[in-house]
């Protein structure tokens, strides 16, 4: 019966697939973005972290796009090598964090590269964009060259006086002193990113939101035969294909089955396509897990593997471009470089203040939902062998052997007889397709053993009962997959809006320094329609010339940048002239 | 096959999005369905188009549904093997049975256990009335009596089963009132402080509780005029 089930199955999954991939239907919305990541600065020295605020737009009403929920920002170094990758949850267009950058990042200019996977429908060219200088904390030397400012619409100087008007109490500061800043806001309410940062002597190449938004997705060239990026409007989509080895031909109708490790069996399945493609929706409870990917039904004389697309993977290379070093600049570097050193040796990082992440619970995709017959093999005296276990303790099991093969049967309570096909085996959560993983678990091994006797539905999948083993010490993790299963990790979500400002408390301590380039970053502020809204921070111990600079957009679609300046003297509580 | 319209521009390429390959999956067991009964132990003899609220707080919509009222299930046909499976219990938070001729039939998922009484399993109901008194119908389909037929050359024993419904009335305070059959006087004895006032209602509105559409009218009227 399993077997006429399984080729139905197949031939109208089959039939689905095709229809979901090549029937055309007319469009009722489209899907173009724009990326936009706000950086609280853009010359960092390793070790510090980079606070970004990422705006998905909605490329006709330029107003913050309701359909992209994941979007993902990557670094890369001038010879295109990826080396930070973040995936974001994306908030009604918005996404904020930080990103740490590691200690032995050597020096150099680097890439932020912002998008989403329903941008990879259109050319790779808009994607967002912004090159930002690294500097090793050790790196004296600094022989890297820099980036000229060669975009107009990132002179901050003409930045001045856009919405919303920024001013503040004081054009001329003390060291620990309070600043008030006023930003007033005639668009309608809105929501923007505030940075106060120390002046580089060379401005950044680094666009505005304004800017941005002129450039509209442009369509790939005829030549570029592209697959369509399903929009990621409910969680990240992992995309897969699955090739036969020796033919190098990408197998159809095929079902790739995903678990990870858990105290409860899992599952999802997608089937793959005419090209041979696969695509499954990960959830929150996938995030930080070890996934298990493995093909069902792979026949004996078949050598297939799964390959899975890099959602991070760029085609178009880049090259910085390049002048030479200034001294200006280099100073400015190497006085970054003292004042990381300075925290570092006092261990004060960024002050931030979290803010609670709503993340809804995760939900297990549970490959059952009733109880089975439960053994704790530790309630009967001490077995070898999983053969031993089921001889001696598990009567509705049995073990046969096909030219030295071990295959496992379920006695099915209802017909009164073995059922003729495999049941589903499960190993500490993950669906394992080869006894042979646990033929030699034994009581020493073994916590709990689970069996359903009864033939059993997932979906469209049909399994003759169900064997759930748990061990003690995670010997899932222990196993090797075979040649068509992957294991692979899923990356965690880098998410949680971060004010970084330094607080009352600090300031009062006399015996601590502060030195900070960067006084203040808030990603997330709420501007009302034709009101005055207020940021209060502090200035620290480090005298230099500052400038506020806001990046946001309206709920209307306009998009609100601008920039004003302090001068902090090396003085306490300096007079306004 | 349910395709979402939410259909996306790729450039000249218009794909549908998938939306549907990743709604959840229904788990069950497969249905031997045990043909020795005189009677229907479905609450709805044809397969109807329904709705599926799980446990996860995720929907699944349009899947071929029948209740069994006899062994208090919910009979799932997956119209790609036309297998007919249980689907497990604890999964299931309501369903949504709907018909093209009458109106849609809403079940929800409820335990009647009473606090420090022996727990009793969870039920599906039927939602009569959902409001500061609710009354829910548990479509109960029971063995009345048992006869002997001859068939297949040889007499043997089966169990005739018809509809027994049996009615939960919920009381602010979330305690349950079970009742097997309605009859007027035992109805009022469960409501000794609103006795007059609900006596008066059946009177005024002329309503003959046994009867189930009068019933339901009743506890409608009871949350508008008295409760």
């Amino acid at each position: 019966m399993t077997i006429i089930f399984s080729r139905k199955i197949l031939s109208t999954l089959a039939l689905q697939l095709i229809m979901l991939f090549c029937c055309t239907i007319s469009a009722k919305t489209s899907c173009r973005e724009i990326a936009y990541l706000h950086t609280d600065r853009t010359n960092y020295i390793a070790g510090e972290s980079i606070y970004y605020k990422l705006y998905v737009l909605d490329a006709d009403t330029r107003k913050c796009s309701e359909i992209s929920k994941v979007g993902y920002v990557l670094l890369r170094a001038a010879n295109s090598r990826s080396f930070l990758k973040i995936r974001v949850k994306i908030d009604s267009g918005m996404a904020s964090g930080s990103i740490l950058l590691p200690d032995t990042l050597t020096s150099g200019v680097y890439q932020l590269v912002a998008f989403t996977s329903a941008m990879r429908n259109f050319n790779e060219q808009g994607f967002y964009y912004q090159e930002i200088v690294i500097a090793n904390r050790f790196d004296k030397e600094l022989k890297f060259k820099f980036v000229n400012p060669n975009s107009t619409d990132s002179n901050l100087t003409k930045l001045h006086n856009i919405l919303p008007a920024i001013k503040t109490d004081k054009t001329v500061y003390g060291l620990r002193e309070k600043v008030i800043a006023s930003l007033e806001n005639t668009a309608s309410k809105a929501n923007v990113a505030v940075s106060v940062y120390e002046e580089p002597p060379v401005l950044s190449n680094a666009k505005t939101i304004a800017g941005t938004m002129k450039v509209a997705p442009v369509a790939p060239d005829n030549k570029q035969v592209l697959i369509y990026h399903s929009p990621e409007n409910k969680g990240k989509i992992l995309k897969g294909r699955v090739i036969d080895v020796v033919t190098k031909k990408y197998i159809s109708e095929k079902v790739v089955l995903l678990s990870c490790n858990d105290t409860v069996p899992n599952l999802q399945y997608a089937v793959t396509n005419s090209d041979g493609r696969f695509q499954m929706l990960l959830s929150n409870y996938y995030d930080g897990k070890e996934l298990f990917l493995t093909i069902k039904d792979v026949p004996a004389n078949q050598q297939l593997k799964i390959e899975t697309e890099d959602e991070f993977a760029q085609n178009q290379p880049w090259k910085p471009s390049l002048i030479s070093s200034s001294v200006d600049f280099r100073d400015f570097i190497v006085k970054s470089q003292d004042l990381v050193y300075i925290n570092k040796s006092y261990q004060l990082n960024n002050d931030t203040v979290d803010k609670p992440l709503l993340v809804s619970k995760p939900i297990c995709p549970r490959f059952y939902h009733c109880v089975g017959t439960i053994i704790l093999p530790s309630d009967f005296v001490s077995l070898d062998d999983f053969p031993e276990i089921v001889v001696e303790i598990l009567p509705q099991v049995k073990i046969t052997r096909d030219k030295g093969k071990p295959s496992i049967k379920v006695y099915n309570s209802l017909i009164k007889m073995f059922n003729e096909n495999s049941p589903a085996i499960f190993l500490d959560g993950v669906f394992v397709d080869d006894v042979k993983k646990i033929i030699e678990l034994g009581s020493e091994q073994i916590k709990k053993i689970e069996v359903l006797e009864v033939e059993r539905e997932f979906g469209d999948l049909a399994f003759s009962g169900v064997i759930s083993i748990i061990t003690k010490s995670n010997e899932i993790m222990n196993t090797m997959p075979a040649p068509h299963s992957l294991r692979l990790r899923n990356d965690i979500i880098n998410a949680g809006g971060k004010l970084v400002a330094i607080n009352s408390n600090q300031i009062q301590n006399k015996n601590l320094p502060i030195f900070k380039q960067l006084l203040y970053w808030n990603p997330n502020l709420e501007l009302n329609g034709n009101n005055i809204t207020n940021i209060e921070f502090f200035t620290s111990d480090y005298a230099a010339k500052y400038i506020i600079k806001i990046e946001g957009v309206s709920d209307d679609g306009t998009p609100l940048s601008s920039s004003s300046s302090i001068q902090v003297n090396n003085q306490t509580n300096v007079t306004d002239k | 096959m349910c395709i979402s319209l939410h259909a996306q521009t790729n450039v000249g390429l218009v794909v549908p999005a998938v939306d549907s390959t990743f709604s959840a999956k229904l788990t069950g067991e497969y249905f031997y369905e045990n043909k020795q009964y005189i009677g229907q132990q479905y609450f709805n003899d044809t397969w109807a188009q329904s709705d599926i609220l799980l446990s996860t707080g995720e929907m699944i919509n349009n899947v071929s549904l029948k209740y069994n009222g006899f062994f208090d299930e919910v009979i799932w046909l997956n119209n790609s093997n036309y297998g007919k499976f249980k689907l497990d219990k604890s999964y299931i938070q309501e369903f949504w049975l709907k018909n093209e001729q009458s109106p849609t039939i809403h079940f929800k998922k409820i335990n009647v256990s009473e606090p420090d009484n022996d727990h009793r399993p969870d039920i599906f109901v039927e939602i009569g009335v959902e409001d500061k008194i609710s009354l829910y119908i548990q479509r109960k389909i029971s063995v009345v009596e048992t006869q002997t037929m001859y068939k297949n050359d040889a007499y043997r024993n089966f169990e005739v089963i018809e509809a027994t419904p049996v009615y939960y009335i919920r009381l602010p305070s979330n305690r349950y009132l079970k009742i097997n059959r309605v009859r007027r006087r035992t109805f009022l004895k469960l409501f000794p402080e609103k006795k007059k006032a609900i006596a008066k209602v059946i009177r005024v509105n002329d309503l003959d509780i046994s009867v189930e559409s009068d019933f339901v009218k009743l506890i409608e009227l009871m949350n508008k005029e008295i409760f």
